[in-house]
Formats: C-alpha cells, sequence, structure tokens
C-alpha cells in the first residue's frame, strides 16, 4: 500500500534571460537510492568528453551514514532536484536530465513538475514496480511493516549479491568495497526509505503522461531489482512518439557500470545528439551556438589550420574530434579520437602541412564551409592542393573536419598510395607492429645501447620529434632516453620504423627465436 | 537492559510453548509427547554470541519456574524445575560450542551433527538425568518413565524448536538476492502439499479415511513434500513447515485421530510413534536443508575461487590451456576475447588455437605438441605471434608442461600463455 505526496502545482519560474549561444548543453545526472555518483559509473567522464557540462548533486540523507536517510522524505529529495535544476538550467541552452534507479524516478517527477522542455531526459533502470527476479519473497509485505511503529526507522534493508552486476569481476570489486567499508554506496537503507520510493513510484504512475521531454529508457531484460515491466510502463504512459527504450542483454541493475556500459554511453550520447565522430548529419549536428559564436570557432580553428599546427586543434575541439582526409594515400581515412593524434603526428612529420588562402566560410547550422589550400612540402616536392574544408561544431568546439580536394589524385601522388594488402607482403606500418610485438617476446634482454635505439625508434616512428623539457640530472633513466629520442630529431617516421624493424629482426635472429 | 530484555522474551516465549506442549500432551498426567519450551531456551544459545547466555538462561530459568508453579508446584519445586532447565540448557550449548563455533548458521552437517548430538540429547539426557534424580529424591516410584519421557519429549521438542531459532536468527531483509520468487512460489506449493497430506492423514478417525492399513503406508507421502520443501526453502522454510508439521501430527494422534491410534506399529505405541515420525520428519527437512545449504556455500566458494583466478590471469593478460591428446579437446581459461579476439569457448580443438596463432608459427607451434604426444620436450617456453583482438599481432610467449602418468603416457598438455599488449607504446625499452 502506497501513499502519493500531493503533487505541488506551483508554476515554476520562468527561465531568466538565454546563456550565450556558444555555451555548451549541460546534462543533470541524479543518483540512486544509497548511492553516489558511482552509481553512474564513466557516465560523467563521456558526458564531458562529448563536449557537456556535468551537474550533479547529493541528495538529502546520502553521502554521510546510512542512519541520515531516517527521516528523510520524498518530498526532500524532490525539492533538492528542483532546486539544483532551477539553479542550472539557465545556464545553459539545452539541459539534459539523467537518472538512475531512485534517480530515475526523481528525474522523471523533476521534468513533469518543472514542465522541462530545454533537452532530453534519460531514464536508467527505473523502479517503477520493485518485481526483479531477485527481490525477495517478502517484498510484498513491506506495506505491513510501514504501519508499525518505529520499525521505518529501525529495519535495515541490507545490499547483497549480487550487488546489481552480472559481470562476476566488477561484482567481485564492488563487494570488496562494501567489505571496506568505502563510502561510494550505502550497505544498508532503513525501512523508512523503500516506504519513500515507493511513494515516489506512486506519484510517477500519476503523472508519467504529463512527461513533456523526449525520453529514453535504458533497461536491463535481466535486471534483478525491477523488471522491464517498469520501463514498458512508462514508454506505454509517455506515448511511443516522446519515449522510446532500449534494452539491454547483458546487465543487471546498474546499466552504467555493468557489462552493457558501452551501450548504455553510446544511446544516451546519441539521443543527447552529442559531439560524436561523423556528427555531421544535420540531424545529430545541433548548432547551439550563434552565427557569431561560429564564425568566432572557424576562425580560431583556421588559425590553427594555417599554422599547420594539426596537434594543436585539440585547444579549440572536443577530446574525440575526428579529422576525415579524401583519397588512397597514405594518410588518408577516417582518424577519431586517439587515432587522430596519431593521424596529426604522421602528416606534420616531414611534410610542413598547412592550409592557406582561406575563402569566405559559408554557413549552415553549426557546419561551416571553408575555401582553402592544402599545401604540404618536402624535400623532394611540393603540394598545393585545392579544396575546401568542411568544419562541423558543437557548443563552440570543433566536432569534426573533412577536407575535400578539387584533385584528390594530387595529394595521392604527393603522400604515396598505401601499403598493398597482398598476402605476404605487409605494409610497413604492419611490418612495424609486429616487430613491437617480438621486441617484447624476446628472451634475452638486449644492452642498454640497444634498447634505447629500440626505443628512440620506436618513438620517433610513432610519435615524431621528441618535446618538452630534458629530465633532470638525478632521472637518468628518462634523461637517457629523452637523449636517444632527441638524436633522431628530423628523422622521417618510415625510415625510424625501416630501422626499427630491421634492428628488432636482428635482435631475434640473435635471441635464437 | 539487553539482558532484561533477553530474559522476557524467553521467559514469555518459554511459558507460551510450555502451555501448547501441555495442551497438546498426550496424556496430561504423565506423557508428554512433546516439550517444546527446551528449544526456545538452547536455540537462542546456539544463534547468539556468549555475551547474551546470562539473559536467555535467566529467561529460560523465569519461564520454567513461572510454568510450574502455574501447573500447581510448591515454590521450590518449581525453583528446582528452573534449576534443571537452565543446566540443561547450559550443558548442551557447552558441548555444541566444543564442537562448532557459535553462532551456528546450519550450512554445515558438521554443525547439524553437533545440534543433534550435542545439543538436543545433551540437554535431553542432562535433564532427564536431573528430573529422575529429583523425582526419586522425593518419594518417586517411576524412575524410568520419568527419564523416559522427560528425555524423549524434550529431544523431540529441541529438534522442532531450536533449529527454527537458530535459522530464522540471522533473517536480514535485503533489496535484492537470496531466495528467488519463482523459487519461493514452488517451496510454498511443496510446503501447502506437506501441509495438506499431514492434515489428511492425521485428522481422521484411524481407518476412516485411508484404511487401516494404507494410513499408515501413506505416512511416507508427506516425507517427500518435506525434502521438497527442504531443498527449495531451505533452512528457514524446512524447520518451520517441519515444526508446523510435527504439531499437526502430535495434535491429532493425542486426540486419538491419524494412522498411529491403536495401530501396532513398530514401537506398539502411539505416542512412541507419532514422536518417531515427528522426529524423522524434522530430521529429514533439516539434514536435505543443510546438505543443500553446504552445497550452495561451496558453490559460491568455487565461484568466488574462479573470479579470483580469472582476475589474477586477466591482470597479468594470461590465458591458460589444458590439452588432451586423446580426444583432441582444448580448454581454454581466460580472457580469450580480449587477448586472442576469440572467445575462450570457441577454442575447443587444437586446429581452433592454432587458427589464432601466426601463419609463420603455426607449424613450430603444432610440432611442439606433436612432440610431446611423442614423448619428448616434458617443458618449456615458446614464443610466437598471435592475432590479438584488433587483429593487430601480439608476441604470447606460452609455457607448456607435459602431464604424464605412473608409465610415462601423456596425459594432458598444459600451459600459460602470456600475450603481450599489441604494438604498445614503448617498445622493448
Amino acid at each position: 500500500m502506497t501513499e502519493a505526496v500531493a503533487p505541488e502545482r506551483a508554476a515554476p519560474p520562468a527561465a531568466s534571460a538565454s546563456p550565450p549561444a556558444d555555451t555548451p548543453d549541460g546534462v543533470f545526472l541524479i543518483h540512486g537510492l544509497g548511492g553516489t555518483q558511482y552509481d553512474l559509473g564513466s557516465m560523467h567522464k563521456r558526458l564531458k568528453n562529448a563536449g557537456f557540462v556535468t551537474h550533479s548533486l547529493t541528495l538529502p540523507g546520502h553521502g554521510t551514514q546510512p542512519e541520515d536517510l531516517a527521516g528523510v522524505a520524498a518530498e526532500d529529495w524532490i525539492e533538492a532536484v528542483v532546486a539544483k535544476y532551477r539553479e542550472v538550467r539557465d545556464a545553459h541552452p539545452r539541459l539534459h536530465v539523467m537518472g538512475m534507479c531512485m534517480g530515475a524516478l526523481l528525474a522523471a517527477v523533476l521534468v513533469e513538475r518543472e514542465r522541462h522542455a530545454k533537452g532530453n531526459l534519460v531514464l536508467l533502470a527505473p523502479p517503477v514496480y520493485i518485481d526483479g527476479w531477485a527481490t525477495p519473497w517478502y517484498r510484498d509485505l513491506r506495506p505491513l511493516l510501514y504501519a508499525v511503529p518505529g520499525v521505518g526507522r529501525t529495519l535495515k534493508i541490507e545490499e547483497e549479491d549480487p550487488y546489481g552486476i552480472k559481470n562476476e569481476q566488477l561484482r567481485a570489486i564492488v563487494k570488496a568495497k562494501f567489505e571496506r567499508g568505502e563510502n561510494f554506496h550505502y550497505r544498508w537503507v532503513p525501512l523508512e526509505c523503500i516506504r519513500q520510493v515507493d511513494r515516489l513510484r506512486a506519484i510517477l504512475m500519476k503523472s508519467a503522461q504529463r512527461i513533456p521531454c523526449p525520453t529514453l529508457v535504458v533497461h536491463a531484460r535481466e535486471d534483478e531489482l525491477t523488471s522491464l515491466r517498469s520501463a514498458n510502463f512508462l514508454v506505454e504512459k509517455i506515448g511511443g512518439g516522446r519515449a522510446r527504450m532500449v534494452v539491454l542483454e547483458d546487465s543487471y541493475h546498474m546499466v552504467c557500470v555493468d557489462n552493457d556500459r558501452e551501450i548504455v554511453a553510446k544511446n544516451v550520447l546519441e539521443f543527447f545528439g552529442a559531439a560524436l565522430p561523423g556528427a555531421t548529419s544535420a540531424l545529430a549536428n545541433e548548432p547551439k551556438m550563434s552565427r557569431e559564436a561560429l564564425a568566432a570557432a572557424v576562425a580560431a580553428t583556421v588559425a590553427k589550420l594555417a599554422g599547420g599546427d594539426f596537434s594543436g586543434l585539440r585547444d579549440v575541439a572536443i577530446p574525440d574530434v575526428a579529422w576525415v582526409q579524401p583519397g588512397a594515400n597514405r594518410m588518408s581515412g577516417a582518424h577519431a579520437g586517439k587515432t587522430f593524434s596519431a593521424f596529426a603526428s604522421r602528416i606534420t612529420q616531414g611534410h610542413r602541412p598547412r592550409f592557406t588562402a582561406f575563402g569566405t566560410p559559408a554557413f549552415n547550422r553549426g557546419i561551416a564551409l571553408v575555401p582553402a589550400t592544402f599545401v604540404a612540402e618536402r624535400d623532394d616536392g611540393r603540394l598545393e592542393s585545392q579544396g575546401a574544408l568542411l568544419l562541423a561544431f558543437h557548443g563552440g568546439k570543433l566536432l569534426e573536419a573533412r577536407w575535400f580536394a578539387d584533385e584528390v589524385e594530387r595529394e595521392d601522388a604527393f603522400f604515396g598510395a598505401p601499403e598493398p594488402e597482398t598476402p605476404g607482403a605487409e605494409s610497413l606500418e604492419a611490418q612495424f607492429d609486429v616487430a613491437a610485438a617480438a621486441s617484447k617476446a624476446l628472451r634475452r634482454a638486449p644492452d642498454n645501447d640497444t634498447l634505447l635505439a629500440l626505443y628512440s625508434l620506436y618513438k620517433q616512428a610513432s610519435v615524431g620529434d621528441v618535446a618538452g623539457e630534458r629530465p633532470g640530472a638525478l632521472d637518468m633513466v628518462n634523461r637517457a632516453k629523452f637523449d636517444a629520442w632527441a638524436q633522431r630529431r628530423g628523422m622521417a617516421r618510415d625510415a625510424a620504423m625501416t630501422e626499427y624493424v630491421a634492428l628488432v629482426a636482428k635482435l631475434k635472429a640473435a635471441d635464437g627465436a | 537492559m539487553q539482558h532484561l530484555i533477553a530474559a522476557v522474551l524467553v521467559a514469555a516465549a518459554y511459558f507460551a510453548l510450555a502451555a501448547v506442549s501441555y495442551a497438546v500432551a498426550y496424556s496430561p498426567a504423565d506423557a508428554w509427547t512433546v516439550w517444546l519450551a527446551s528449544g526456545v531456551v538452547v536455540g537462542p544459545l546456539l544463534a547468539a554470541s556468549r555475551a547474551r547466555w546470562p539473559g536467555v538462561l535467566a529467561g529460560g530459568f523465569a519461564g520454567a519456574a513461572a510454568f510450574s508453579l502455574f501447573l500447581g508446584s510448591p515454590p521450590l519445586h518449581a525453583l528446582g524445575y528452573g534449576a534443571i532447565e537452565l543446566i540443561a540448557s547450559a550443558a548442551a550449548a557447552l558441548v555444541v560450542a566444543k564442537v562448532v563455533a557459535l553462532p551456528l548458521t546450519l550450512h554445515r552437517p558438521r554443525e547439524l551433527v553437533a545440534l543433534v548430538l550435542g545439543g538436543a540429547a545433551a540437554s535431553a539426557l542432562t535433564g532427564a538425568a536431573l528430573a529422575t534424580a529429583w523425582h526419586v529424591a522425593d518419594g518417586g516410584t517411576e524412575a524410568g518413565a520419568t527419564f523416559r519421557v522427560w528425555a524423549l519429549s524434550n529431544f523431540l521438542g529441541m529438534l522442532l524448536v531450536a533449529p527454527v531459532i537458530v535459522a530464522w536468527a540471522r533473517l536480514t531483509l535485503r533489496r535484492s538476492g537470496g531466495m528467488t520468487m519463482p523459487a519461493f512460489a514452488a517451496g510454498a506449493v511443496a510446503c501447502a502439499l506437506f501441509l495438506g497430506t499431514m492434515w489428511m492423514l492425521f485428522d481422521a478417525k484411524p481407518g476412516t479415511r485411508f484404511g487401516a492399513s494404507a494410513g499408515e503406508t501413506l505416512t511416507y507421502v508427506p516425507i517427500l513434500f518435506m525434502a521438497l520443501v527442504a531443498l527449495l526453502w531451505g533452512t528457514r522454510g524446512a524447520t518451520l513447515a517441519a515444526f508446523v508439521g510435527a504439531l499437526i501430527a502430535v495434535v491429532n494422534t493425542a486426540q486419538q485421530e491419524g494412522p498411529f491410534v491403536g495401530a501396532a506399529g513398530f514401537l506398539g505405541d502411539d505416542e512412541f510413534e507419532v514422536q518417531a515420525y515427528a522426529l524423522a520428519i524434522a530430521l529429514t527437512g533439516l539434514l536435505i536443508a543443510v546438505l543443500a545449504a553446504a552445497q550452495r556455500d561451496a558453490m559460491r566458494a568455487a565461484r568466488e575461487w574462479k573470479t579470483r583466478f580469472e582476475a589474477a590471469i586477466g591482470a597479468h593478460r594470461l590465458l591458460a590451456y589444458e590439452w588432451d591428446p586423446a580426444s583432441g579437446r582444448i580448454v581454454v581459461t581466460g580472457d580469450a576475447a580480449g587477448l586472442v579476439g576469440v572467445p575462450a569457448a570457441a577454442i575447443g580443438s587444437l586446429a581452433d588455437w592454432l587458427a589464432v596463432v601466426a601463419a609463420a608459427d603455426r607449424e613450430r607451434v603444432s610440432a611442439r605438441f606433436d612432440e610431446r604426444v611423442r614423448g619428448r620436450g616434458d617443458a618449456d617456453v615458446l614464443t610466437y605471434l598471435v592475432s590479438g583482438a584488433g587483429g593487430a599481432p601480439a608476441a604470447a610467449t606460452d609455457e607448456a608442461r607435459a602431464i604424464r602418468d605412473h608409465d610415462g603416457t601423456l596425459h594432458r598438455v598444459v600451459g600459460i600463455v602470456r600475450v603481450a599488449p599489441a604494438a604498445a607504446a614503448g617498445g622493448a625499452a
């Protein structure tokens, strides 16, 4: 038997002045009962990497000790999330709301009460029904205990195996954290808290159909605490036009931590229209910035490219920025995230690349098309390739850059064709990779000079010229490595790779392998 | 204060269960079929820490003395009776504590043996001896009957009540985990069948429902359902069901109903028959529930061991394999999907393993297994390249060892393979 809180019907305060258009979007994250931000796994980091600003709060009664939950009512939690929401709502052009477990109930109640229309809603494992396969047999008797004075505050409801986690390695880690008493999640909560969750459930059941914003419900089929019935209920109430559901097949309740966490992150980011590689489609790439802000972002990017500072693009881009280079040459391909660094190093090494002769940019939502000329030079030749740069932005940051060459054949000729993938004829890069692997399998460790040679060649081939300060005299090992690498300065990447492969082959032969 | 609360609770429970035992006595004057109150003292002693013993023992003493007074005994007799209860209960708890660690969990067969032979028997025999001595010293002449009635009714009462307290004392309410709803529902069906068949067998005048001999034969049926209850509900369900089922049998038999009344059974006495039957039910349920709990604990320990092992070899990027030359099967343990791009379950033969080895090294690796079969090379280390998870080559260091039987025939080849990160930064330096 649950009792519902009389819904607050006061109109939410009107939004104040809009923030500058180039302000990044925000995401408001709400943790679950007895939990902390650990409930949401790496979502904070993933969202930040995608260009969002994240906001969170510690719900009343949390973050200290379980006893502090006694006396906290559902209204206190609702009040806290409403206050936080109103605090951050106007700081972003768009603000998404996301909650995990009880946090999902709160998130749903929040967006309904605040008539949230500034962004989307993500509900992770919302426990509208507490009916999962591992809920205890006495779960339906709890309303009887609510009626017994004093029991609600004193009776402890404990967290137990499987702790919402299907992955046994992760579960062992969580179990150890509990045993060590780490304050990432309460080991138990008072029965009274379960009653408050029941009240929240009742509120949401009555108001779910009034949720005004696009909603994504993520739920595990094997959720041990709350079955898929909860997700189905919400999608049905909110309506298929506004709500959609992602069902996870390899997780329990803690979907942000368990086996399917990558699927969760990907779906959430996509749902938020996040800065994802390949996001130049009009649908995914919402501008979220004024024309002036877009022009300023284009100018900053162009300045980097004019100076040939490909690595420096990271200063004006999201961490997962992607560069797409056309043609069928050794620089061609889509280079995103970590591989962008390798690309930036490879293209700058020995080629002195830069863009010049920029034309007037044309803008379309978050995308700018900039006519330009790509110039690259090396000792035996020079490339001038005219074309256009397509730059996609999100919240003031560069998402993706695509270079369209008018005559891509000229670039192919300059950079050379990629190594053929014919059997038995490995590319230099493949040979390099094999050699790097083989270098770790040597039975006899090479002498120090050889190790330094291996190291310097490897770094020159994979990173390029050494940068940064020389380590101090007391740091002899790193100083020696730095010096060895510095001696390779200016050495072409291919030459470094070739020399590295030859050196490893020589060592293998000597090793008798 | 806690001692006082414990004493009051135990005394009240003692009095209540003594009243129930009195009400269901076969012949209140001299034939107490079951003395439930004895278990209400020993149970908490076995389920709690020793620090709580004084309060529990005081409660047992007070409850026994109060009930004796209620029956009309003189105060001195009542005090003496309370003292016997106190000594018998303490003796039982001490004997059990000598054999196993307290508090009891009823998760190990050794605990069950200690409870039955140490706790229940020690308490029953100690109490019976003291009560008989008192009876004789007081001029009584029925020493044998006194000893028998006391010992048997206490032994049965102890095995019906103490396990219930021990099993339920450690109940913690959980948000999730423990018995699943399907198991609970199946157990509920089994329990309903157990109690239903018990009721049908015992709530009828002899011969009226099933015929004289058929009734006795059918007393085996509830034991089958008791076993199911124990398997599905564990010690908590089994002890509770046994308690209720035994009461059904005892109450009805005392009312001259059920299959044991007037039957020339093995023991030749209605009271003995129903006592033995109730004991059989209680012990069957307990034994199966404890064995099932022990098996679950063993499986949990094995799972934890497996998790630890996989974490250790995973952290070191190791795979373990075992190759059976007779069948050609190979069993790979570890994160094969993460290290060589193929799930361990998909590597079932030597050919599967060789498929993840780089083409240039395949013959060398294969030859090594052939050499083992031919009886050469018991242990060595081989380095070769494998296809890493992303398809990039990765160096593997394979330390293999042959296991041979007493006459040198190859039994297994086992190995540990360390897979280096595919083309990781830093080279060898």
